[in-house]
Parts: C-alpha cells; sequence; structure tokens
C-alpha cells in the first residue's frame, strides 16, 4: 500500500533537487553502465551507419575483397531521386499516422472501458490484450492472413453466409487501401495493448476526488473526461503517442508478410519494407544505410512536431 | 578489469578503424591438411530426415576412407540463408569448408571472392564429363565454375486429367492453345483457375518470354544491358499478364501470388493447371488433386516445341578460406556422385544433374519424363552477374507484370521502367 | 483503495451490464486471431487451409506440436533463448535503474541532451544497424571471446542495447515520483545515498521494474534478426525463432508446425505476462511524470 501512494502518478511534481557540486560525478557513476554499453553497441554502430551511407558498399566490400570507394551525397541523390521513395514517404506517413490515431483510440478507449467495468470481464479483456501483444509478429501476421484468406479464410466464409455473397470470393489484399486497412488492422490489434495497459494505470492514478468534485460542480461526463481527466493523463498519453508513432513508423514484419513483400506492383510499400527490397536484400549497404539515416531523420521531426503542438512542451523533459 | 580491456580495446578499435566504415580484412589463405573436421552447411528442409541419413551414408563412407577426419554438418535454414552466408563472407574464421547453394546465387557469392574456383576439379573429375552441359553452365561466373550441381530443378505444366477429359480438352501442343483452355476451364467452370500462376512467379514468366524468342538481357562481354522490352520479350510477357484477367486468372487472386502459392492453389483443387516444378510433386500429392492431373512440357509457340524453362538447382561449392581444399572437394565430389545422386532422388526426389542417372532414372519413373524432356529441349538461366540477385529482391519484372496485369501501365510504359532500373543494377 | 473504487462502481450503475457485455465482446474478438493460431496448430494437415474453414476441429492432433519439439536441438534453443532473455532481463534493470536515477535525481550538465539522444536511438531502423554491429560484434571477440560472434554474449549485448533507451525513459517516471523528501528524510537517519538508493528506492519503484522486464523479455525473446545475423557457424548457440524458421520452406512451408511453434514461443511470454499483470499495471501508472 505504501507503494502504492508513493508510486502514484499524481505525486507532487518533484523538485529539482538544490544544487550540490558532487552531483557530477555521481551521475557520471551511476550511468557508467547504460553509457558505456549504449555509447559502444548503440551510438558507435549509428555513427558507423551515417559513414556507410557516404560510400558505395555492397557485400564485396563488407567482405573486404573490393576497394571502398567515398561517393558522397550520391546514395542520399539517388534516394530523393526516385519518384516511387516520395509515394513510398507518403504512404508511410498515411498507413502509420493511421496505426497510431488507430492503436491510441482502441488503447485508450478500451481502457476507459475497462474502469467501469468489475474485475472479471477487465481481467478477459487485459488477458487477451496481453495475448495479441505477445504474440511475435510473424505468427501473428499469418494468422491474420489465414482468417482473411480470398479463398480458405473463415471471415469471406461467415460473410457469405450471413448475405454478403458478394464478399465470397473477396480478396482483402489485392486494393490499395484494402490491404493497407487489413495490415493496418493487424498493427493496431498487437499495438494497441501497450496503450491500453498504459492509459488504464493513467486513469487508475486520477484521484477520485477529483472526478467527483467535478460531477458535484454539475459536469457532463464528456466535459469530465475530456476537460479535467485528459489534462491529468497528458504525460502518458504523449509516452504511448511517441512510442507508437516511433513503432508504427518502423512497421516491416506485417506489410512484409501480408501484402507479400509490398503489394501488387509495390503498391502497399511503406519505408522500412523498401529499404529492405532497395538496398538490404540486394545487399546494397550504403544505400539501406541512407535510407535509415533519411527515416531517422523523418521521425525525430515528426516526433517533435508532436512535441510541440503540445502545449505542456516544456514541462516533458 | 574487464570493462577496462573492454574500453582499450573499443580505443584500439576506433584508432583502427578511423573514418572509414568497417570492412572485413580480405580471406586468408586456405590449406590443405588431411586430417580434422570438415565443417559443411547444407540446407535444412522441413522434412530433413531423409536427406539427413543419405548425407549421414555419405559421411561414413568418407570417413573409412579418410582416417582422421570428421564431418560436421550444419542445417541452414533457406529462409535465413542470407544472413548465413553474409557472415560467412565478412567473417571468414567462421566460415564452413563446404555449402550447399542455389545456382541464382552463383555470380552474387563469386563477387565476394570467398568461394573457390572447382574449373580444373571437376574437368579432372572422373564424372565430371556427365554433369549437363547447360545444368553446368548454372554454376558458372566469369567463365569459372564455382559449384558442382547437386540436382536441378525444373517446371512444366501441371494439368486436372478430369476437367481436361470432361471438357474434351487436349493437353495443350503450343502456348497460344494454353491460353484456350485456360479460358475454357474457366468459363466452364467460373470456381477454377483456368491456370493458377501468379504475377510475382517470375520463373513461370520466364518460358513465355523465351519461348517469343525474347531474352532477359545481353552481355557484350563486359557489361549486361537489359533487352526485355524487345518486340520478342513484349510480346511474352504481355502473354503471360494476360493470363492474370479475369477470364482465365483473376488479378484480385493471382497478380500477387508467388510460385508456391500458384501450386498450392492447383494441388487444394482450385485451378486447371498450374506451372510447377519436379520438387512440387510430393505437395501436390499430399493436396486433394492427387490421382487427377499429369504433367506435360511447356508447350512453345508451334506445336511439338517446348518453351525453354529455367534451370533452377543447388550446388555444392567450396570455401576458399578452407583449411580442407582437397578434403572439401573430395565429399563435394562424394555427394554430388552418381551413386548419391541417385539415392538423394530416392530419397527427396531431386533430379539428378548427371547425364547417366537422369537416363536411368527417367526410363524407370514416368513421372520424370516430361522434365526430362524439357531438360533435353534446351533450358535457360538469368543473367550470370551479380546484379541479378539485386534485380530479383527488388521485383523489377513481377512490378512489370503486376502493372500490365492490372491496368496499372501499358506493356510499352511498364517494360521501359523494368528496363531502366535493370540497366541501374548492372551498372549503366 | 477498493472502498474508493466500489464508491466510483456504485455512480456508474446504469449502463454497467452493457459494458461490460461490450467488454468481454471484445476480449473474445482480439483472443479470436490467438484461438485460430493454437487450432490451426492442433488441426490435422489437410485441414489447417481448406475450403471450407472450420472454426473447431473434430480430429485434433499434436502431430504438429511433435513435429515442432522434436527438432533437433529444441531443447537447446530452448534454453538458449530463456537465458539471453533472462540476462538482458536482469542487466536492463539494474543499468536502467541507475540511468534512471542519475537523470532524475543529480543535476548535471547535458541531461537533456542525454534524453533526447535516447529517444533518437529508438529511431534508427534496427535492420540498417546489422552490418555496422556484425563488424563490432566480432572486433568485440578479440577483446572478450565470450561477447563476440557466435556466442550468446554477442546476442544479450545487442538486445541489452536496444532495451535500455525505452527502459530508462519509463524508469525516469518512476523514479520522479518518489517523493525527494523521502531521500531527504533517510538521509537524516544517516543513510549513505548508496543505500538509500538501493534499499529504499529500489524496491519502492519495482512496478516499474516489472513494466520494463516485460518488454525487455518480448524483446530479447521474439528476435529473428540478430540471431540469425550473430550466431553463423555455432549451431549449439541458437536461439528458439531459429527453430522456428527451419518450417518455412519456400516450395511447401509447413503451416501446421509454424503455428504450434508460434504458440509455443507465445506461451512463456503470457505466462510471464500473467504472472506480472497486477504489477505491470500499477507499473505504468507510475510512469507519469507531472
Amino acid at each position: 500500500m505504501v507503494t502504492q501512494e508513493l508510486t502514484s502518478p499524481v505525486a507532487a511534481p518533484p523538485r529539482r533537487r538544490p544544487k550540490r557540486p558532487r552531483d557530477g560525478r555521481a551521475a557520471a557513476l551511476y550511468l557508467a553502465p547504460a553509457g558505456i554499453l549504449l555509447a559502444a553497441i548503440l551510438a558507435y554502430p549509428i555513427y558507423q551507419l551515417i559513414l556507410i551511407s557516404f560510400y558505395d558498399y555492397g557485400q564485396p566490400q563488407a567482405a573486404g575483397t573490393a576497394p571502398l570507394v567515398f561517393i558522397g551525397f550520391d546514395n542520399y541523390a539517388e534516394l530523393l531521386d526516385s519518384v516511387t521513395f516520395w509515394t513510398v514517404l507518403a504512404k508511410t506517413v498515411g498507413f502509420a499516422g493511421a496505426c497510431v490515431v488507430g492503436s491510441l483510440i482502441v488503447g485508450t478507449g478500451l481502457a476507459v472501458l475497462s474502469t467501469r467495468v468489475r474485475a472479471l470481464p477487465r481481467m478477459l479483456l487485459f488477458l487477451a490484450a496481453l495475448g495479441a501483444w505477445s504474440t511475435p509478429a510473424m505468427a501473428g501476421s499469418y494468422v491474420w492472413l489465414f482468417l482473411f484468406d480470398t479463398d480458405f479464410g473463415l471471415v469471406n466464409e461467415i460473410l457469405n453466409a450471413i448475405g454478403f455473397t458478394s464478399m465470397a470470393h473477396h480478396s482483402w489484399t489485392f486494393g490499395t487501401f484494402g490491404a493497407f486497412g487489413l495490415v493496418a488492422a493487424e498493427v493496431i490489434w498487437c499495438s494497441f495493448p501497450f496503450v491500453m495497459v498504459t492509459m488504464y494505470a493513467a486513469l487508475q492514478g486520477v484521484p477520485d476526488e477529483v472526478v467527483e468534485a467535478a460531477q458535484l460542480d454539475g459536469a457532463s461526463s464528456w466535459r469530465t473526461t475530456w476537460s479535467i481527466l485528459l489534462p491529468m493523463v497528458r504525460p502518458l498519453l504523449m509516452i504511448a503517442t511517441i512510442q507508437s508513432i516511433i513503432w508504427d513508423f518502423k512497421v516491416f514484419t506485417q506489410i512484409y508478410v501480408m501484402t507479400s513483400g509490398g503489394g501488387v506492383a509495390g503498391r502497399n510499400l511503406v519505408l522500412n519494407v523498401y529499404a529492405y527490397q532497395q538496398a538490404f536484400a540486394g545487399q546494397e549497404y550504403g544505400l539501406g544505410a541512407a535510407i535509415g539515416v533519411v527515416m531517422t531523420v523523418l521521425l525525430l521531426s515528426i516526433t517533435g512536431l508532436y512535441v510541440r503542438s503540445q502545449r505542456r512542451s516544456d514541462s516533458w523533459l | 578489469m574487464r570493462t577496462r580491456h573492454f574500453v582499450a580495446g573499443l580505443a584500439v578499435l576506433a584508432l583502427a578503424v578511423g573514418c572509414a566504415p568497417a570492412q572485413s580484412g580480405p580471406a586468408a589463405a586456405g590449406g590443405d591438411e588431411k586430417t580434422g573436421t570438415v565443417r559443411v552447411w547444407l540446407f535444412d528442409e522441413a522434412n530433413r530426415a531423409p536427406k539427413e541419413a543419405v548425407v549421414k551414408t555419405a559421411i561414413t563412407e568418407f570417413k573409412a576412407a579418410h582416417a582422421g577426419v570428421e564431418v560436421d554438418v550444419q542445417w541452414i535454414p533457406v529462409e535465413g540463408r542470407a544472413d548465413k552466408f553474409s557472415g560467412a563472407f565478412n567473417d571468414p574464421s567462421n566460415a564452413p569448408d563446404v555449402a550447399e547453394f542455389g545456382n541464382t546465387d552463383v555470380a552474387s557469392y563469386a563477387a565476394t571472392k570467398a568461394l573457390a574456383d572447382l574449373t580444373g576439379d571437376l574437368s579432372a573429375w572422373k564424372e565430371g564429363t556427365d554433369i549437363i552441359p547447360s545444368v553446368l553452365d548454372t554454376a558458372k561466373a566469369d567463365g569459372k565454375t564455382y559449384g558442382l550441381p547437386w540436382y536441378t530443378g525444373i517446371r512444366a505444366l501441371y494439368y486436372r486429367t478430369d476437367i481436361f477429359t470432361e471438357l474434351g480438352l487436349k493437353p495443350p501442343a503450343t502456348l497460344a492453345e494454353l491460353i484456350d483452355s485456360a479460358r475454357k476451364i474457366r468459363a466452364a467452370k467460373p470456381d477454377l483457375y483456368g491456370i493458377s500462376v501468379g504475377g510475382k512467379y517470375t520463373y513461370a514468366m520466364l518460358p513465355f518470354l523465351w519461348a517469343s524468342g525474347g531474352e532477359l538481357a545481353k552481355s557484350d562481354g563486359a557489361k549486361w544491358t537489359s533487352t526485355v522490352d524487345s518486340d520478342q520479350a513484349k510480346a511474352g510477357v504481355t502473354a503471360y499478364a494476360n493470363l492474370l484477367k479475369d477470364d482465365i486468372c483473376p488479378p484480385a487472386s493471382c497478380a500477387n501470388l508467388t510460385g508456391t502459392q500458384s501450386v498450392q492453389a492447383f494441388s487444394g483443387g482450385k485451378a486447371g493447371m498450374t506451372i510447377g516444378g519436379d520438387f512440387n510433386h510430393k505437395a501436390i500429392e499430399q493436396g486433394t488433386v492427387k490421382g487427377k492431373y499429369a504433367v506435360v512440357p511447356i508447350p512453345g509457340t508451334t506445336a511439338g516445341s517446348i518453351a525453354p524453362a529455367f534451370a533452377g538447382g543447388n550446388l555444392l561449392g567450396v570455401f576458399n578460406a578452407t583449411k580442407h581444399r582437397g578434403l572439401g572437394t573430395e565429399f563435394i565430389e562424394l555427394l554430388g556422385g552418381a551413386k548419391y545422386q541417385d539415392k538423394m532422388y530416392t530419397a527427396m526426389g531431386n533430379l539428378p544433374t548427371l547425364g547417366s542417372v537422369q537416363q536411368k532414372l527417367a526410363a524407370s519413373d514416368p513421372f520424370l519424363k516430361p522434365f526430362v524432356d524439357t531438360l533435353k529441349a534446351g533450358t535457360k538461366f538469368v543473367p550470370a552477374t551479380p546484379a541479378w540477385s539485386k534485380i530479383d529482391s527488388q521485383n523489377v519484372l513481377p512490378t512489370a507484370v503486376q502493372q500490365i496485369a492490372t491496368g496499372g501501365k501499358d506493356a510499352n510504359a511498364a517494360l521501359a521502367d523494368a528496363v531502366a532500373a535493370m540497366n541501374k543494377a548492372f551498372g549503366g | 483503495m477498493a472502498v474508493i473504487a466500489a464508491r466510483r462502481r456504485k455512480v456508474k450503475k446504469p449502463g454497467r451490464l452493457v459494458a461490460e457485455i461490450v467488454t468481454v465482446v471484445i476480449a473474445g474478438l482480439v483472443a479470436f486471431p490467438l484461438y485460430w493460431m493454437v487450432l490451426s496448430a492442433l488441426k490435422p494437415t489437410g485441414e489447417i487451409q481448406s475450403a471450407n474453414p472450420r472454426p473447431w476441429t473434430f480430429s485434433p492432433s499434436f502431430d504438429s506440436f511433435e513435429r515442432v519439439l522434436t527438432v533437433s536441438g529444441f531443447g537447446r534453443f530452448f534454453l538458449n533463448s530463456v537465458m539471453v532473455a533472462v540476462a538482458v532481463v536482469v542487466l536492463s534493470l539494474l543499468f536502467s535503474f541507475l540511468a534512471a536515477v542519475a537523470l532524475t535525481r543529480f543535476n548535471f550538465k547535458g541531461r537533456t541532451v542525454l534524453l533526447v539522444m535516447l529517444l533518437v536511438a529508438q529511431m534508427v531502423p534496427i535492420e540498417a544497424l546489422t552490418i555496422p554491429l556484425f563488424f563490432l560484434m566480432r572486433s568485440v571477440g578479440d577483446v572478450a571471446p565470450a561477447f563476440g560472434l557466435n556466442e550468446l554474449g554477442s546476442l544479450v549485448l545487442v538486445h541489452l542495447a536496444f532495451s535500455l533507451p525505452f527502459a530508462i525513459w519509463m524508469l525516469r517516471g518512476f523514479v520522479a515520483a518518489v517523493p525527494v523528501e523521502l531521500e531527504e528524510a533517510a538521509k537524516l537517519d544517516g543513510a549513505s545515498r548508496l543505500r538509500f538508493t538501493w534499499q529504499i528506492l529500489f524496491p519502492l519503484v519495482a512496478p516499474g521494474l516489472v513494466a520494463i522486464s516485460v518488454l525487455a523479455f518480448i524483446h530479447a525473446w521474439n528476435d529473428f534478426l540478430f540471431a540469425k545475423t550473430f550466431i553463423i557457424s555455432k549451431t549449439e548457440n541458437q536461439t528458439l525463432p531459429q527453430a522456428i524458421l527451419v518450417f518455412f520452406k519456400p516450395e511447401d512451408t509447413d503451416w501446421g508446425a509454424v503455428m504450434a511453434s508460434s504458440t509455443l514461443m507465445t506461451i512463456p511470454v503470457l505466462v510471464f505476462f500473467v504472472l506480472v499483470q497486477r504489477k505491470l499495471v500499477s507499473g505504468m501508472a507510475g510512469a507519469v511524470k507531472g
């Protein structure tokens, strides 16, 4: 119980502790294990990645049997010159945006629902959600494909049986929007649980007194949610949103498996699959690195824009 | 202490690497030790027990002939092979001595200089002259042979005998007849695809392209140039793309099918015909169409001719960095020799690459006849350049076929794009 | 807490039954693909993809499970996966806790920069990093053989590196939620900073540690990419996802076995989840920072 209270999310905002001269050294000590590891295993490879993006770097170069050729921004130029890249970029933003919004709405909605039901139904929902969350991406994608298969799928069979005979041999993965929609549904299926669990926790943390006071003042349920609860859970909502943006923009397995490598004539490609197809599958690591850098910059700008758009962004870090 | 070592190591590393991306050093020169462990990579398969049994027999025989030699086999999943081989190329100290690999990968593997040139070894081998020349060509890059052909994959036309009898159709003698029969089947039985083929099934498209007289690319010795926009190639690709229409194989279902999926549709009783390999035999036998199908070669444009098929298959190669150059070569000559090719056929149904074994088997197993006939009529191969694996992974040809089939682009525009993408990969 | 919850429920009683029915229906829908996965694993081969799909089977068979469990080395792969996942979980808890304390409790220059860098690190596509990481691990192997290529140590290192940024981010919120007064009180009692950190702070953020451990576990457990890139030739060091790849043949994928192995892969994570479910939720709540 003590733990509960002390870690309660609405605990008073931590005061900056008074400045102490020894903090620098102590901080360095505490940061050392994570810091050294991250510098070595993450920062250094990222530095290498940027270097590689300026070279003509393929399998022979990696194996050391061909000379390294510095080509400056050629990899980037090749990428930015390609019409396909821009189409793919636009589709990625649309697709990932839909996934982010979808997971946030479904996750938050179900979190709100969970606070209004008794323990048993809530337990069932959480179990199902956690199951979806822990399924390996590859397995999840294949199961969804099975269910929505044109000829052998249960969904078409049911639709046909209840009267939608035109759906008997409907192909869910053929149309651009149909395929994106199906994949987005699968992505939301396995990513809403994170949002739901986070937002449920956030809602649990709101003191009942606050809600009751608002209701006593005659605020409607909608108003209570919108103007009282939302600001209070905003910090966690922000974490959930940022993580969803980062994860959903990097979706690979689901698109790759469910649209068998990017859809008919590549119309369901997203950036990560495009990078794989154009670069990594053909061992064009230089170009792949350039795509990786561009993607990181893109994600950084989107996250930055999002953070900017939030009023309380200053208190976020 | 460990941390300090680690940091020190990193510092040394950073200094050594300086400002250039990391690279592997050139592979150390190999050796020719006569004892020790020969490490072998073979492809894993879902049902690998029969394959493993044959390989084990071969190992026993090999060990009996070579005292003090062990053979260690590692089974590599086909799906994850690219990472495995990249790993072996980038870190030769972890590379095996001997490996099985697909013949479409030869050119790109050869470019890493990680594979040993076996040209001399195979011409000195007594069974070497028995290897079917067109199959041996698929093991070559820049005129050198990098692998011993272990088995071949050839595709032919599977068709439903019950449906053909019911509709009074005869096995097609020309490509035009094939298209016509497919349309008739679909018209009479709207639940079935006339022929199940797919936009991603490049190896089913190639016979159409080659039969019409087209070629994927031509080489002037130094550089490859794509020729898929020639009139002949265009006619072939268009004919194939036109199979993916509502009156044969509706694009909504078929435009994105791969080879596996096309064959699955046939074995599940969803299609009147399909293009499948000798290696698909087992899967089709397990499907609902068992006993209701037959196989003929894919016909050419004129009656009685056979369309050139793609000669797929797997090879056995030796790594350059091996310390057991002689032993490794001897081992692949044993495993790839007549005795074990015969055993592998019995175990796995793999079509042998040695002419004598093939003839013997074709005489005793009628199922093999159409495949052997196709092989005899002449097969073709994809351009032997590392660029091919890039063109393949970028889906250049499937994209063109899909664009034509779905009306996204006309044949001229789609193939012009394909030519541009291919030439870029060739380095043009 | 329970009393308050009960009171709140009373306020919302009308419509609660409807809400509960909706909840159960949604739970069923969410769980359905999982059910289908297990069902496909139990169906006999011919039924998995048939023209008349049925959400049940009258002849359940454990053949698919048997094919998976008899893959040679399955036990070994399973053990390897567990060892890697556990090592990653323990180390990431330890490292991220220390870093989170430093980032919230200490004043030093460059704090914000560090936090932003942690976020950026999560944005780099992992696939693009495999080649640089491969060469790095090869060099690491020269210095510390147990962490080089082909060894499970290399997997622990990379998974740790990829789990830490998110873990530190999350844990920062939990540490921040512990009132500073507590530390000052402890100090007055004569506790050193080190003692406070380990004996008081560490147990207090336990729910957060649980949340992070689950995420780190999933991350390490489900990884295909690094396992197949780094473990080049030592078969005995492969992890579980490798065992699944065997069933994907280009010409004839064994769907029953794929579904059976996916089921087997999911179960340990699910068990881990169920065990910590309660703590997970309160754990997430701690990540809030005003």
